[in-house]
């Protein structure tokens, strides 16, 4: 997820975005190994994969979802290729819920 | 004046010794407890006897050999239980607390170097089932097949297993094998049971689940198998009522994933005259990919007899399979169904090492929400 880091740039000084990263790892000490080499410029948290599913409703891992200011989800994207490895693409969400 | 010291220095001796004696006390409170994987209590039990030098050392191990199990064995003990990381280091403190208090404790020394293997170690094994309690569930087991058995000898059976665990497990066993003997009150009053006991394990046991959030899944879990149990016992008592009020109950809180309970829904059903509803509870039933191959069986036949279905259906096989398509697809749509302008759920996020994650800070704020893995 590099792009997200890159578009994270663009946003780190503002406060009224944030990135949350949520792992549905089992295994904590893979994920602490991957986060530790990964070195997220923001949190990350963890979920229970079946919680995951059943609140979100994804079938596909990574997925994002872009929430408004209002607490509602505005954008679903599933899995990583339709993402694009662009981090435009990330802010392009992020800049129309920010209008 | 000199009997009037000896008077107050004999009362110190008195209440030092009844300190020493609830110490004692709690201790084995802790014990009893532990025994019974009842945590909560367990660990409340030896913290107070941890607090008394007259037990501190060997209250200190208790609660360090409660730590290193929760730290790291008891992944998969019980359903929906997880290894709890936060308590390694509470396990390491606890034994060196140990030996604090008595250096020349052999077996604290042995638990610590133990813990200390573990902390080092890439992977630690779950602990096994105990010995004693599988011998007691292989027991229970034995009387599914003993129908000349007394009643009175599974009951005892049961409570011992319970005396020795607390899990809800036996009850449900023990429920299902008396119903097989057309006890059915007994089955009843025996999940009633289960199900108080389900909840009391979760309860003492609570952060073992919340490492992923189950603990309301497993509550729901213990609750449904315990109402399925009873309903299907007065079903077969022929209180169609009351088996409804409970098979639906059990429906709504296991969400309809549960073949056995949606073949009893299928049979009450099916004794009440209501063809197209047998039709969808045992089409449910079947399109979820679980459940004995008898009851399979039992659920295809019954599905095959039923009016609602001979009208329509030329070539039962072609037709049972389509529909089984059908349903899983739909449930494949449900799940897949998108969250967009809706509100976002409430998530019970956690930490990287396991406790609560506080949201607050996200609230008014444009999120991107990430779910990965690092597999």
């Amino acid at each position: 997820m590099p792009h997200l880091k890159t578009a994270y740039a663009k946003y780190q000084n503002d406060s009224g975005v944030a990135f949350l990263l949520v792992s549905i790892d089992e295994d904590e000490k893979r994920l602490q190994r991957y986060l530790n080499d990964a070195k997220f410029p923001f949190p990350a948290v963890r979920l229970a994969i079946e919680q995951a599913e059943r609140l979100m409703g994804f079938d596909n891992v990574p997925s994002t979802f872009y929430v408004d200011r209002d607490g509602i989800v505005r954008y679903q994207v599933s899995g990583s290729e339709s993402h694009g490895d662009s981090p435009s693409r990330v802010s392009w969400y992020i800049d129309q819920l920010k209008k | 004046m000199h009997r009037g010291l000896l008077v107050v220095a004999a009362g110190a001796v008195v209440a030092i010794g009844f300190a020493q004696s609830d110490a004692r006390d709690q201790f084995r409170r802790g014990q009893a407890a532990w025994d019974q994987r009842l945590s909560k209590s367990a660990i409340a039990a030896f913290e107070a006897a941890a607090r008394d030098p007259s037990t501190a050392a060997e209250a200190h191990e208790s609660l360090g050999r409660i730590y290193t199990f929760k730290g790291w064995l008891q992944e998969g003990t019980f359903p929906g239980w997880h290894d709890e990381p936060s308590y390694r280091d509470r396990a390491l403190a606890e034994l060196k607390a140990s030996l604090a208090a008595n250096p020349n404790r052999t077996s604290a020394q042995e638990a610590l170097r133990v813990a200390e293997g573990f902390a080092a170690a890439e992977k630690v094994d779950s602990s096994p089932p105990r010995a004693e309690i599988k011998a007691m569930d292989a027991k229970i087991d034995s009387y599914r097949n003993a129908s000349d058995a007394a009643v009175a000898d599974i009951l005892a059976a049961i409570e011992a297993r319970t005396k020795a665990q607390a899990d809800p497990a036996p009850y449900f066993t023990g429920a299902q094998i008396l119903m097989d003997r057309g006890e059915y009150d007994r089955a009843v009053a025996l999940a009633e049971q289960g199900a108080k006991a389900s909840d009391r394990f979760i309860d003492e046991n609570l952060d073992a689940y919340q490492m992923s959030g189950k603990s309301q899944g497993s509550y729901a879990r213990g609750q449904a198998t315990a109402l399925d149990l009873e309903g299907w016992a007065l079903f077969l008592k022929k209180d169609y009522t009351g088996a409804a009020a409970r098979l639906e109950e059990a429906e709504r809180l296991i969400q309809g994933q549960d073949f056995a309970n949606e073949f009893h829904l299928g049979e009450l059903a099916r004794a009440r005259s209501a063809p197209e509803r047998a039709r969808e509870h045992y089409l449910n039933a079947l399109s979820l990919a679980a459940g004995p191959a008898p009851l399979r069986q039992a659920a295809t036949q019954a599905l095959a007899g039923l009016p609602a279905v001979a009208s329509n259906a030329g070539d039962f096989d072609a037709w049972l399979q389509r529909e089984l398509a059908r349903r899983r697809e739909e449930r494949r749509q449900a799940a897949l169904k998108s969250l967009v302008d809706r509100r976002l759920p409430k998530l019970p996020l956690m930490s990287i090492d396991g406790r609560p994650y506080d949201t607050s800070s996200l609230q008014g704020k444009v999120l991107l929400l990430n779910f990965f893995a690092s597999w």
